[in-house]
């Protein structure tokens, strides 16, 4: 056998001997280390990496912690867990252990830093700083993510000495950056004069460094500014005070201010608030008064009491001489008018004149003696009085005055003090209208509907001030004595003849002329409020002289319309006698229009005017105008112009009927005319009396004796033919014919029936010579001596001849008859 | 390849291969064959027990080395079911593998032919007659006996016809 196969057999057998390794599974394993810890060999927490192939112990997972964060400086635990391969809540539970356990580490947000890491990174800024001179934290804290605050609490102690320069308001400045900052800073607080928010400085400054730094330069915060500029007040390299921590007051304007105010106040002994807020002193009087606590303040300036001394003895000055003064005339310019009231009542001698009555002051700054007062106020008195028959005689002298009257009037009602006036006219309104209503009463005049009327009243004046006019009969200034009346009619409408304040103002400034010369700015400021005073003075004196003159009227206001009723009965009876006589003509129309218009002119124009004249008076008595004259002539007649303004001036309702009156007048109808007159009749409280037959009669034959005595005497030929034929037709027809020159020859014709054929004749040739003689008359020319001088002569003579037999007709008759 | 485990296949490409092709009649050249196939048996081993996978013991019979005994086993469920192996070197061989037996288990499986000879896969004689003459007796335990084993003894355990020695020991006594 081959020794080579029997060695092989033998390593064979050797081979299969041989004991085999023994290998245990991974699940066996697992059992293992179970059985273990139930058995507790193991005595400590296992854990198992991410993989579940391997156990590792705590202290292991700590100390490979360690050795990462050694290296690294900086890990987050997430990539801690990454790193050892143990699940991440082993990993931060045993960071926590290692951080705490280690004063060299702490956990932030996730992840361990060491010390180490941070000195390395301050090192980083350190350089970065020196080369950039500051740097952001905020910029720091986004680099390194971590917070800001993390930031500064780690640089913190770094400062100094690893990083060399200084944190402020989150930013880190070199110390060569800080000192030029703070160089600047000082130089710009050094720099202002004036009081100042520092937060405009800063801005400026942060302008100035970024310009300087280009867009690379970081902002400077304010607050920086603030700090260096807190440090340099503190060190005393700046002076001044510092007032809500913004508001800078150098020392050197302190200073300034006050040696202005004090140089100011001890030259002119006085000072305005305005100067102080102009020097920048916000509450001036309190910081006067701890100033100069002997002095006064007043409302826009501060005094010292040399001021009131000064004032006092120009003002006892004043007082004594019975004059006045204008405080603010002595006074500074800057003083005001509070200023001055304030004054004056601090001034001893005008607190005496005030108690004794010796003094008042007006407008808050002028100061009037009583004296002066009582002389303005005689003064004015007189003018009042000349005012008011200025104003009553309706002359031209008070035209431009009532001008002014006018002109002022809409700016009257603004003023604040018309109030008063208003309402003491008011109550004079209703003093006279209750007074008027006594004087009618008493003047048994019935008492008309219109009486108390406030529009009765407002036109009185006028009224009466017309009645008087035309009882004067200035004809020549009447048409521009009606436009001025029309004026005076507005003007007084408000103030019933009291006088206006406007026109006391006028009359103040015309007697006291030195209000003008004094140079003041508006002498209303001080005429007004001195008219306003003696203004209740004058209007009660007034009131008492209206007063006496009212009773006085009230007795002529009586007898005039006594006067006035008689007249108008017995002209009015009149005038219906004639009016009947018109009838007899009816038949003829032009002659009827003829008579009736002669009829409207004779008789009743005198009516009217007579009416008319005399209730213009009557107003004017019942207004308590002095009236001067009472005669108003009969004969006076009014054109109807006249007519018509007087009638315009009357009263409401009163004036519209007489202007249908004397619209009538003007007519053609009589009994137009009639009811016209017996509405303002009615109108104006008087009685018009019907005719009845007896009185008819009665009037009748006066007027045919009347006439009858008339014709007996008459010795014109041709006055005497009207009057014949007058008779003839009261003795024929028993009515009153009056007929016009023109309607004559009709009235004659008509009489042809009832006369006999003798009478007649006498009667027509009569009439057509008296015509061929008025016509020859009115042929004639002045200065010739011709013919027909002798013919109007002859002819004459030939009436003259006849007339005993016209006479004789008439008066024959008339004695036959009656 | 095909139809082995991963396993199988490793440990088979890592058992040596022969390169004598020789019978039991062919005088020294067999001897040299022998000698080779002791090689490879012995890495086998060693290589199994590395492992912890001994899994068999044989040795040659007779001086010639055709013939061989020995013992296999398998671990089923912890407990060894451990039977008794034999086989002889065809005329042929190598190039006809040998038949291995496994004489206890003769009649309990069908897995088997007449005389306790198991039967081999289908794949395992093509792989044989290609792999001729480089495949020894190794190689037949490892791609013919080991498969076999795995497959057949969890099955006969578990109907009950292969019985653990110490069951059979007690049921014997019971």
């Amino acid at each position: 056998m081959d020794d080579e196969l029997v060695e092989l057999q033998k390593q064979f057998e050797s081979a299969q001997q041989a004991k085999s390794s023994i290998r245990l599974s991974d699940r066996n394993v697992v059992e293992l280390v179970q059985k273990l810890h139930e058995l507790h060999i193991i005595d400590f927490d296992l854990l198992h990496t991410v993989s579940g192939k391997e156990y590792i112990t705590p202290d292991q997972l700590r100390h490979e912690i360690l050795v990462e964060v050694k290296r690294l400086g900086r890990i987050s635990l997430i990539d801690l867990a990454d790193a050892i391969g143990v699940d991440l809540y082993h990993v931060e539970k045993q960071a926590q252990h290692v951080v705490s356990d280690d004063p060299g580490l702490m956990l932030i947000q996730g992840e361990i830093i060491s010390q180490s890491y941070w000195d390395s990174v301050a090192e980083e800024i350190n350089e970065r700083l020196q080369e950039c001179s500051q740097v952001a934290l905020a910029e720091l804290a986004a680099q390194l993510h971590v917070s800001s605050e993390m930031v500064t609490s780690v640089l913190e102690p770094r400062l100094g000495t690893t990083v060399k320069g200084r944190l402020e308001a989150g930013q880190l400045y070199t110390p060569a950056y800080v000192a030029r900052v703070t160089a600047m800073v000082r130089g710009a607080a050094r720099a202002i004069t004036v009081p100042t928010n520092l937060s405009v400085l800063w801005s400026s400054l942060q302008q100035l460094l970024q310009e300087m730094e280009g867009a690379s330069g970081v902002a400077v915060e304010g607050s920086f500014f603030q700090s260096l500029f807190n440090g340099l007040v503190k060190e005393g390299e700046i002076l001044g005070s510092l007032r809500a921590g913004v508001h800078w007051t150098p020392n050197v304007f302190a200073i300034a201010q006050k040696e202005s105010i004090d140089s100011f106040f001890s030259q002119n002994s006085f000072i305005s608030y305005d100067v102080l807020q102009k020097l920048r002193i916000p509450q001036p009087d309190q910081f006067l008064q701890s100033r100069y606590p002997e002095c006064i303040p007043l409302v826009t300036t501060f005094i010292h009491p040399s001021m009131i001394e000064m004032l006092d003895a120009a003002i006892e000055d004043a007082l004594e001489h019975g004059s006045w003064m204008d405080s603010l005339s002595i006074l500074p310019m800057s003083f005001g008018s509070q200023d001055a009231s304030k004054l004056l009542s601090l001034c001893p001698s005008i607190q005496q004149g005030l108690k004794s009555d010796k003094a008042i002051i007006f407008g808050e700054s002028f100061v009037f003696s009583s004296a002066f007062i009582k002389d303005v106020y005689d003064r004015l008195e007189k003018e009042m009085e000349t005012f008011i028959v200025s104003s009553t005689s309706g002359t031209m002298v008070s035209d431009d005055l009532q001008e002014t009257k006018v002109g002022h009037e809409t700016s009257r009602f603004t003023e604040s003090n018309e109030t008063v006036s208003d309402s003491s006219s008011n109550k004079q309104t209703m003093e006279k209208g209750s007074k008027k209503k006594k004087g009618r009463v008493a003047g048994n005049m019935g008492a008309g509907a219109a009486d108390g009327d406030p529009e009765n009243q407002d036109s009185v004046p006028t009224k009466s001030k017309k009645n008087q006019r035309k009882g004067k009969n200035s004809s020549s200034a009447q048409v521009a004595d009606s436009k001025a009346s029309a004026k005076l009619v507005k003007s007084k409408e408000e103030n019933l003849n009291i006088p206006s304040e406007d026109w006391m103002m006028n009359k103040i400034a015309t007697l006291v002329p030195e209000f003008e010369e004094q140079g003041l700015d508006d002498p209303q400021t001080i005429i007004r409020p001195l008219a306003n005073y003696v203004r209740p003075m004058l209007i009660n004196s007034w009131k008492e002289r209206r007063k006496a003159l009212f009773t006085e009227n009230a007795e002529r206001m009586k007898h005039l319309l006594d006067n006035l009723q008689k007249k108008l009965d017995e002209s009015f009876l009149n005038m219906q006698l004639y009016e009947k006589a018109l009838d007899l003509f009816e038949d003829d129309p032009s002659t009827s229009v003829i008579l009736h218009r002669h009829l409207l002119r004779t008789t009743a124009t005198t009516i009217v005017d007579m009416l008319l004249l005399n209730l213009d008076m009557h107003n004017k008595l019942k207004n308590g105008v002095e009236v001067e004259d009472t005669q108003i002539s009969e004969s006076s007649s009014l054109n109807p112009g006249e007519r018509t303004s007087i009638a315009k001036n009357f009263p409401g309702s009163l004036s519209k009927k007489a202007l249908v009156v004397v619209e009538a007048l003007e007519g053609k109808r009589v009994e137009t005319f009639m009811t016209a007159l017996r509405d303002i009749a009615e109108e104006s409280g008087l009685l018009l009396k019907k005719l009845d037959k007896k009185l008819e009669r009665t009037l009748l034959h006066s007027y045919q004796k009347d006439l009858a005595s008339q014709v007996s005497a008459e010795m014109d030929p041709v006055s005497v033919l009207a009057e014949v034929v007058s008779l003839l037709y009261v003795q024929i027809h028993h009515k009153a014919l009056q007929a016009p020159g023109r309607a004559i020859a009709v009235a004659v014709s008509r009489l042809k029936d009832k006369l006999d054929e003798s009478a007649f004749k006498i009667l027509t040739e009569y009439q057509t010579a008296t015509v061929t003689l008025l016509a020859l008359i009115s042929a004639a020319s002045g200065d010739e001596e011709d013919c027909t001088s002798d013919r109007i002569l002859s002819k004459r003579e030939l009436l003259e001849n006849q007339m005993p037999a016209l006479k004789g007709l008439v008066l024959r008759t008339g004695t036959s008859q009656s | 390849m095909e139809g082995w485990d991963p396993n199988t296949k490793s440990t088979l490409t890592q058992i040596p291969l022969l390169t004598t092709k020789a019978g039991p009649r062919d005088g020294p050249a067999w001897t040299q064959r022998l000698k080779e196939e002791y090689k490879s048996l012995i890495a086998y081993t060693q290589m199994n027990k590395s492992n912890d996978n001994d899994w068999f013991r044989i040795s040659a019979a007779n001086p010639e080395g055709t013939r061989w005994t020995g013992k296999c086993w398998y671990v089923h469920n912890l407990l060894k079911y451990e039977f008794d192996l034999q086989f002889d070197i065809p005329v042929t061989y190598p190039a006809t593998a040998p038949e291995l037996e496994l004489p206890q288990l003769d009649g309990k499986t069908q897995k088997m032919y007449r005389g306790g000879k198991i039967c081999l896969t289908v794949h395992f004689k093509p792989l044989w007659a290609k792999n001729c003459p480089r495949f020894g007796i190794a190689h037949a335990l490892c791609l013919g006996l080991a498969p076999w084993l795995a497959a057949e003894i969890p099955i006969l355990v578990d109907s009950g016809m292969v019985k653990h020695k110490d069951d059979a020991a007690t049921s014997a006594e019971s």
